[in-house]
């Protein structure tokens, strides 16, 4: 049956439509738990609150189960799913600098916009910052071509490249997360509580 | 009582979840009829071509023929102690229990249609799905006066040399044959992957 | 009172969260494996392979070489030897055991050309036919009869005897002009000009499929 789109029970035209009703829903939940501040996001980096983390872990683990029960059923084809390419180069460079910024600014791309939304001044300097950086990337495209196209890798998944089944991988990646939620509690419990206004 | 507030959002996302995973479970169907043979496997049994079976060799008690012809041309006539059951009805009904019938008294399933060709259909589809006791009857049928004459059939004969054929008739009319015009062949071109601009993360 | 129980069982609520995902992620281990079935449902194999929509005539094909329709690549699903020996014009060899491999499926799995599969009978065409269609290949077709039937019909065309119809010997000049554009000579037609009758092109619309995109995801 699925993925719906590239089988075409809903047709391409429909794509643009459903993308700007899943990011309004995607933008509200982000503004209703508060992401737009960017001390909660930058909490991942000092240790008092990791709601990030947990939440990110906690969709990937929702979606990926999801889709791994929808496609044994055989409402989904799990092989015709995107996957993104790897450019490996490209991606450590490009998340160390994300990560950098991340620190730096306290905010992600996407939550930056939130923020704008709600008006955060921060935010309205930090999408500036991101502007700036895009123009400056695309001047020296050139200069960046062959570690932006080069090490190719294709669309491979941690399940290629490990080369085990992807059942027992999301098992050991849930309990990898659940870990990882008790471990970062005990260190949030260290920390002070700190207020948000 | 704000804490509270929070959980049944939480409790509420939980239950969505795991309904959605219940639902799924309880309408799913198993499909009646699955595949055991992969297309590679099943492209080496047709390579390996030892699933013929000839004529003179039928009178074996272990074979069960089956006519997979209609069964209008069934009635019309068919071989001794052959079941019909045709193509188009092949996984209806208790068919493909017949088969596994079959392969539970160690039979062997013949298969046979006017050509072999025809039996070809319903045994690649029947091999696809796990039936592997079953073979092609080389046999081609024709009538003659009403009545049911069987040949024995070899398949993929290459009957005659259309080369030669062609160059004795152009020896015959002693015209030197006219260098030919090659069209170029045809090139498919490589479907490649479309480049798909690289997205940001958030 | 309900309130206070109600919040003594949610205080656990992040621990049964937890349990629920490895219950889940578990299950997902613990679940009897099949194999994954691969292309069309085997009903709908069955329903195409009863189907002779799938076939073409040897006439057919004269006519689209003839007039050298540009839509439609043939394919020679014979051994490499056969078709060394003699094979239809700009036809590709693809013997059997290649037919799964990587070269041939850009000719195979693709929507832009008809791709005509022969072989000397249609045996093997068949075959190779049952297999593209299982993996949902569209615009394969097979050559009624392969090479046989082509040279009984096109190369070697029967004279219709006087007191056959004229569809018949319509039909029959029709092969002979074509045979002739295969190269056969005759003895009678050598020193008159061949007339090559003029058979309406039959337009061949390629269905164009969509193309599955991958929808691209990102966040």
């Amino acid at each position: 049956m699925g993925p719906l789109i590239p089988n075409d029970i809903i047709s391409h035209e429909w794509s643009y439509i459903i993308a700007i009703l899943i990011g309004l829903a995607f933008g509200y939940i982000l503004e209703a738990s508060g992401f737009s501040s960017s001390r909660k996001l930058a909490g991942v980096f000092y240790g008092y609150d990791f709601v990030v983390l947990k939440v990110f872990f906690t969709a990937a683990l929702v979606s990926v189960i999801g889709i791994l029960y929808m496609d044994y059923l055989g409402y989904l084809d799990f092989n015709s799913l995107y996957v993104h390419p790897t450019f490996l180069w490209g991606a450590i460079i490009g998340g160390a600098i994300m990560g950098i910024g991340f620190v730096s600014g306290g905010f992600c791309p996407g939550t930056s916009l939130c923020a704008v939304a709600i008006g955060k001044i921060d935010a309205m300097v930090f999408v500036g910052g991101i502007l700036i950086g895009i123009f400056i990337f695309s001047e020296l495209i050139s200069f960046f071509e062959p570690i932006y196209s080069g090490y190719y890798f294709g669309n491979v998944t941690l399940v290629d490249s490990l080369g085990i089944s992807p059942y027992w991988f999301v098992f050991i990646f849930t309990i990898i997360a659940i870990i990882a939620f008790i471990v970062v509690d005990i260190i949030r419990k260290r920390n002070k509580k700190i207020f948000y206004n | 009582m704000k804490e509270l507030e929070k959980t049944k959002r939480i409790s509420i996302a939980a239950v969505l979840f795991i309904l959605i995973i219940i639902i799924g479970l309880l309408f799913y169907e198993r499909p009646k009829h699955l595949y055991t043979v992969n297309s590679n496997d099943m492209l080496e049994k047709v390579i390996k071509a030892d699933y013929f079976i000839a004529l003179d060799k039928i009178d074996d008690p272990s074979i069960v023929l089956i006519d997979i012809r209609s069964p209008f041309e069934f009635e019309k006539g068919h071989l001794n102690e052959a079941i019909n059951i045709s193509t188009p009805e092949l996984l209806k009904g208790d068919n493909p229990e017949l088969f596994n019938k079959i392969a539970a008294n160690k039979k062997v399933a013949i298969l046979y249609g006017s050509t072999p060709t025809e039996a070809n259909n319903a045994f690649m589809v029947l091999y696809q799905l796990g039936f592997e006791n079953i073979k092609i009857l080389l046999v081609s049928l024709a009538y003659e006066q009403n009545k049911l004459i069987t040949n024995n059939s070899i398949i993929e004969k290459n009957v005659t040399d259309i080369n030669a054929f062609i160059a004795e008739s152009q020896k015959k009319v002693k015209i030197v044959p006219k260098p030919k015009k090659r069209i170029p062949k045809k090139v498919v071109p490589k479907k490649k992957k479309k480049k798909m601009p690289v997205e940001g993360g958030c | 009172m309900i309130n206070r129980k109600l919040a003594k069982v949610l205080s656990f609520r992040y621990k049964i969260l937890a349990i629920i995902f490895l219950v889940l992620a578990g299950g997902l281990v613990v679940l009897p494996k099949y194999e994954k079935q691969e292309g069309i449902q085997p009903e709908a194999l069955l329903k195409n392979a009863v189907s002779s929509e799938r076939y073409i005539t040897t006439d057919e094909l004269a006519d689209l070489i003839i007039n050298q329709d540009p839509s439609f690549i043939l394919i020679d699903v014979r051994e490499e030897e056969s078709y060394k020996k003699y094979s239809l014009p700009n036809s590709i060899n693809i013997p059997l055991d290649k037919l799964l491999s990587e070269d041939s499926n850009s000719f195979l799995n693709q929507d832009q050309f008809d791709v005509i599969l022969f072989s000397n009978d249609h045996f093997y065409a068949d075959q190779a036919w049952l297999i593209c269609n299982r993996l949902d290949y569209n615009h394969i077709r097979v050559l009624k009869g392969g090479l046989n039937a082509w040279f009984n019909t096109i190369i070697n065309p029967e004279k219709p005897s006087e007191n056959q119809s004229v569809i018949a010997s319509e039909l029959y000049s029709f092969r002979k002009a074509a045979s002739m554009y295969f190269g056969v000579a005759y003895p009678d037609e050598f020193k008159a000009k061949p007339v090559v009758k003029i058979i309406p092109k039959k337009k061949v619309i390629p269905k164009k499929k969509k193309k599955k995109m991958p929808v691209e995801g990102g966040c």
